[in-house]
């Protein structure tokens, strides 16, 4: 208690309090990553656990069934009201029901309500009240038992039947067992089922195309395009990179515009991405692209071919975006190594591409490495210039089939970050996309940290190697 | 003893392999870096026509952009630099180095988090909920600050052993469920506090007295998100400035009796205030060109407005929605050419400056002998 | 100042050796780091079979000198020369004159051991590679030789495929030695090789110089004078890239013909 015998000036008490205010900002940004990880990882897995369906008896006598999503307050502080999931979008119009819970006379949780996933027509959630195959009529647990037995056969052997179901307001509806792709009774199930449930969803979301404009299935077209242009670039990317690290930095002259250069290249890493696309869009699309359809795709025009948006130039794009990063991290790279190797190898009597290739590089290749994988994890999440050179909202076509010639650089392609901004601002029922774009953000960021993390320990791990040498 | 004999090859292919791989290697890092300077050229080509086009008033249509950019800028700079700033300075000189070790590369990941992913939380779920609760946002804003304060305050009336368990170099760390927990109090005064002051609805009070229309996705949400975006960069610059001001100096200051903030911001910051501003340079033009989080979160209204809780379109966000749909060589094609020009020259100038900087400081650190 | 000195008449006269035991014959040699001269008109003859030893003050040039006879500022172009170096008669800067064979025949060892990032048994082979195939069997033999001409054999027999770096500083160092012995050169530059090491390193490193005078030729860079002493046969006293005396050791290091190099001798001056 020293400090309360001496009298304080304000400037005293500020630099006592300053370091609190800059440990709070530290505090602070880790609060706001993680909230921002968590919200990601609650919301983006959340979705595919199969959630209780409550079964609601309003006042006016009318009976909702559906998944509370979330509760809100009424205007002028007249309680809270309630937001229903309740599907059937082909019958009542729409998917979301608000309702006010001073109106909710009765609330039950009945094991025998059906949640299911159909084409085209999304989520239905009701009862099922009968089965009809082939004329003959199964009700009660027998239709239980044939529908069950069915959906566990692959898609081809499935039998053809119609499903009779009811939704809550008893109206009726005929589904045919082809257009099934999920049926669920989620207040039946027990946590081991359920945990069972979600990981089959999981992987449905990981292997399957998008179905009901956005609002079901997966994001496999996305991952596939992302992961082929990710590719594509790398190979584009990793050779020119290298190539003119070494140019720098084992060949070139160190002189004042060496200095130059390398400043340059390092400040084109902080030029917008968007600025890419530009180039991107003029240079490569209308340029190169342009050019090649007026020489071999004469036939096709006006329909361009090379000249539009497409895998290749995205790959282009992206590689020249990253170059700087491969180049400054290969640089970094073989700047630590020590020219006493240089010097022994040449002193052996090797050349300089001896020197280079069975000395120098094989030092270097853990920070090209690096370099790559920070390349890579850019790309991965970067968007703004491939929306000016080749991605697609909803690819037809795969960009890799069994068509010669195999890969079809010219074709657009989807991707994960822009899928992901597309579902959310340009959906159709934006509020019913929004769990399957928590699912593809956390995804994306999960595929971008992981890499990072890679870029860290292989970095870790350079450094320690290097250690050890001094 | 004899050495057995050495079978001595000449090998004049192998000087010649080293002459062409030299040529290969010089040619295509020449290529590389030409194709590096030739984006500059092109975005340059692709302007001229403009002049032919001779139409000053097309260039207007740029202005309100140009504004919108460095109006989203600016919002995420003031949110940005002093939060990055203070984590830079506690971090680089209070932190507990173990703890240093591992919060300085989370961090840094944080700039790895694609912009599209926190374009989408600020747009979809941000800025919704600022607009139900802008008071209570307004207020966690301010109120945050204080409570670190209030902490801090604490911390030195309470008893010796409370404060060895909770050191201010680990402050980083148990700060955080003390700040969450203020934020939690914060938002549960809020609308109390709404109701006694602004009339039950702030946002209704600032349209009915002061005329400020409010936009669901306005600059403040830019702001906060590329804010966000923003704070790594910003912060690991001015960390390694800070962190790498040569120890004896700092030394010196606190062995003549000055504290060890006093130290900080006489010395410290002095020394490594070009490395902090080319920090803040290098932030201020990641903020310029960032293009998905304005895109996602900005409303993309071309307004000339001061206020912060209307819309903005930027330069970056125009070029990303209008030239796919832009017709090659026509007039909307070259003015936005232009645009993306004007900010290759600006985040390209304000790095140089960055670099330059840099490197003058890190001379200055090898005059002064802590070549760390 | 320096024109003084060069114009000093009591300079020594510089030893030369007839053709059959000249190994390496430096005739007015100069050398300069970008316009800075490091080397001027230096002229000596280095015998056959022999330890030379090279000493001076820091920055006197004798590293420099060895790296020019092995053609290592080739890789900095900020570096002009003039004069001559002849190995075994041939200029070494020639242009029929291979400058890889002419570093294959003039091996160096530096002042820090440098390992390559390879297992000890492809440290030694690394040379042996860039001259081209040969049968695993006969490789093997020469590695075996190289690393015992070094006195390495019998530490690390059992650990060929071990890191390299994993060997401690004096082992690394002969090493280094294996691996130049392993391309069979005729001269062995040896550059403050022994000055990262602790003095039982040190001693090791002595002795195989000493043992290695049979096979070739040595020159040996030092700062350390009872180095100098203890293993050379010949010294050389360089200061600001001029050489002052050149004799036999006993008679450099007894005898001494100038005030400067006796002065430098017993520390009076460094």
């Amino acid at each position: 208690m020293r400090w309360l015998s001496r009298p304080l000036g304000t400037r005293a008490m500020g630099s006592l309090l300053w370091p609190w205010l800059c440990a709070a900002s530290v505090a602070v940004s880790l609060l706001m990553l993680a909230t921002l990880l968590t919200l990601l990882a609650t919301r983006g897995l959340g979705h595919f656990w199969p959630a209780s369906l409550e079964e609601v008896t309003l006042h006016s006598g009318e009976t909702v069934i559906g998944q509370p999503v979330r509760e809100a307050p009424l205007p002028n502080a007249a309680g809270m009201e309630r937001l229903y999931f309740t599907g059937n979008r082909d019958i009542d119009g729409t998917r979301w029901r608000w309702v006010a819970i001073d109106d909710i006379a009765e609330k039950s949780v009945p094991d025998e309500i059906v949640r299911l996933e159909r084409t085209p027509w999304g989520d239905f959630i009701g009862r099922l009240s009968s089965v009809e195959r082939a004329g003959e009529r199964l009700e009660g647990d027998a239709a239980w038992a044939f529908v069950t037995t069915a959906l566990a056969l692959p898609d081809s052997q499935r039998p053809e039947a119609q499903l009779h179901l009811t939704t809550a307001n008893g109206q009726r509806v005929i589904q045919p067992l082809s257009g099934v792709t999920l049926f669920q009774t989620p207040n039946a199930m027990s946590w081991v089922q359920k945990t069972a449930a979600w990981s089959q969803r999981i992987w449905q979301f990981l292997s399957e195309g998008p179905r009901a404009a956005n609002t079901g299935g997966g994001v496999w077209p996305a991952i596939f395009g992302t992961v082929l242009m990710v590719i594509l670039m790398s190979v584009i990317v990793t050779p020119f990179g290298v190539l003119a690290a070494i140019y720098l930095n084992e060949i070139a002259h160190q002189n004042r515009l060496t200095r130059l250069v390398r400043i340059g290249v390092r400040n084109l890493a902080g030029v917008p991405s968007i600025v890419y696309g530009v180039f991107g869009l003029g240079v490569f699309v209308y340029g190169i692209g342009g050019s090649i359809d007026s020489w071999f795709f004469e036939e096709a025009l006006p329909s361009p071919t090379f000249g539009t948006g497409g895998l290749l130039w995205a790959s282009l794009t992206l590689a020249l975006l990253t170059l700087p990063v491969v180049i400054v991290a290969t640089e970094e790279g073989l700047a630590r190594i020590p020219d006493a190797q240089r010097e022994g190898a040449v002193a052996l009597g090797a050349t300089r591409l001896e020197m280079l290739t069975r000395v120098v590089l094989p030092m270097a290749t853990p920070a090209m490495l690096t370099g790559v994988i920070l390349a890579v994890a850019r790309a991965a999440g970067e968007v703004a210039p491939l929306m000016l050179v080749g991605v697609a909202k909803l690819a037809p076509q795969m960009p890799v089939d069994g068509e010669f010639p195999y890969l079809h650089l010219e074709r657009k392609f989807m991707h994960l970050g822009y899928h992901l901004f597309d579902t959310a601002f340009h959906g159709e029922d934006v509020q019913a996309a929004i769990p399957l774009v928590f699912a593809t953000a956390l995804l994306l960021v999960l595929i971008v940290l992981v890499l990072n993390l890679t870029a860290i320990f292989l970095r870790h791990y350079l450094r320690r190697q290097r250690g050890n040498e001094c | 003893m004899t050495p057995p004999r050495l079978p001595l090859s000449r090998q004049p292919l192998r000087l010649i392999h080293d002459r062409i791989a030299t040529g290969l290697i010089t040619a295509g890092g020449i290529g590389v870096l030409l194709a590096i300077l030739a984006i500059g050229v092109f975005l340059v080509w692709e302007t001229l026509p403009l002049l032919a086009f001779g139409d000053a008033l097309s260039l207007n249509t740029l202005s309100p952009l140009a504004w919108g950019t460095l109006k989203a800028a600016l919002a995420a700079m003031l949110f940005a630099t002093p939060i990055a700033l203070g984590a830079a300075m506690y971090s680089a000189l209070f932190m507990s180095p173990r703890l240093r070790s591992r919060v300085k590369p989370i961090l840094e990941l944080m700039e790895a988090i694609p912009g599209v992913v926190v374009g989408f939380i600020a747009g979809l779920l941000l800025a919704p909920w600022v607009e139900r609760h802008l008071a209570s946002t307004l207020l966690v804003i301010v109120w945050l600050p204080l409570s670190a304060a209030l902490a801090g305050s604490l911390w030195y009336l309470a008893s010796a052993r409370l404060r060895q368990c909770l050191p201010l170099s680990w402050a980083g760390i148990w700060l955080m469920p003390w700040l969450a927990m203020m934020a939690t109090l914060a938002l549960w005064l809020a609308p109390l506090m709404e109701q006694a002051w602004f009339g039950g609805d702030l946002r209704r009070m600032l349209d009915q007295q002061y005329g400020l229309d409010y936009a669901t996705r306005n600059a403040l949400i830019v702001g906060i998100a590329m804010g966000f975006a923003v704070i790594p960069s910003i912060y690991s610059l001015a960390e390694d400035a800070l962190a790498d001001v040569p120890a004896n100096l700092m030394e010196g200051a606190q062995a003549l009796g000055a504290s060890r903030w006093q130290a900080l911001w006489k010395v410290a910051l002095p020394t490594a205030g070009p490395g902090v501003f080319s920090a803040v340079m290098i932030g201020a033009g990641r903020a310029v060109g960032e293009t998905m989080i304005v895109l996602m979160a900005s409303g993309n209204t071309a307004l000339f407005s001061a206020s912060p809780f209307e819309g903005l379109r930027s330069l970056s966000a125009s070029i990303a929605i209008e030239l796919p749909e832009a017709s090659p060589g026509g007039i909307t094609y070259h003015l936005l050419i232009f645009a993306a020009l004007a900010l290759f020259i600006f985040t390209f100038l304000v790095n140089t400056l960055a670099e330059v900087v840099r490197q003058r400081l890190r001379q200055r650190y090898q005059r002064l002998g802590g070549n760390r | 100042m320096l024109a003084l000195s060069s114009a000093n008449p009591t300079q020594a006269p510089v030893t030369r050796f007839s053709a059959e035991t000249c190994c390496l014959s430096i005739n007015q040699f100069h050398l300069a780091y970008a316009g800075k001269t490091a080397l001027r008109d230096l002229t000596l003859d280095v015998p056959r079979h022999r330890v030379t030893a090279f000493i001076g003050p820091s920055g006197c040039g004798k590293s420099t000198l060895l790296r020019a006879i092995n053609r290592l500022h080739d890789l900095n172009e900020s570096v002009t020369h003039h004069g001559q170096i002849q190995l075994e008669g041939q200029d070494i800067h020639a242009s029929q004159m291979n400058v890889t064979e002419l570093r294959r025949r003039v091996g160096m060892v530096f002042q820090t051991p440098n390992p390559f990032p390879m297992s000890i048994y492809e440290n030694v082979a690394f040379g042996l590679r860039l001259q081209g195939r040969m049968p695993k069997r006969k490789r093997d033999d020469i590695i075996e030789w190289a690393l015992t001409s070094a006195a390495l054999w019998d530490e690390v027999k059992d650990r060929l495929h071990r890191s390299a770096w994993q060997l401690s500083g004096g082992q690394q160092q002969r090493l280094v030695i294996a691996r130049t012995l392993a391309v069979q050169p005729d001269v062995l530059l040896l550059d403050e090789p022994a000055s990262a090491l602790d003095p039982i390193s040190t001693l090791k490193i002595e002795e195989l110089i000493r043992n290695l005078k049979s096979q070739l030729t040595l020159v040996l860079v030092t700062h350390n004078m009872q180095q100098a002493a203890r293993v050379s046969d010949y010294t050389a006293f360089l200061q600001q890239g001029e050489l002052v005396e050149y004799g036999p050791t006993d008679q450099v290091f007894t005898n001494p013909r100038l005030q400067r190099t006796e002065n430098y001798i017993t520390g009076r001056m460094t």
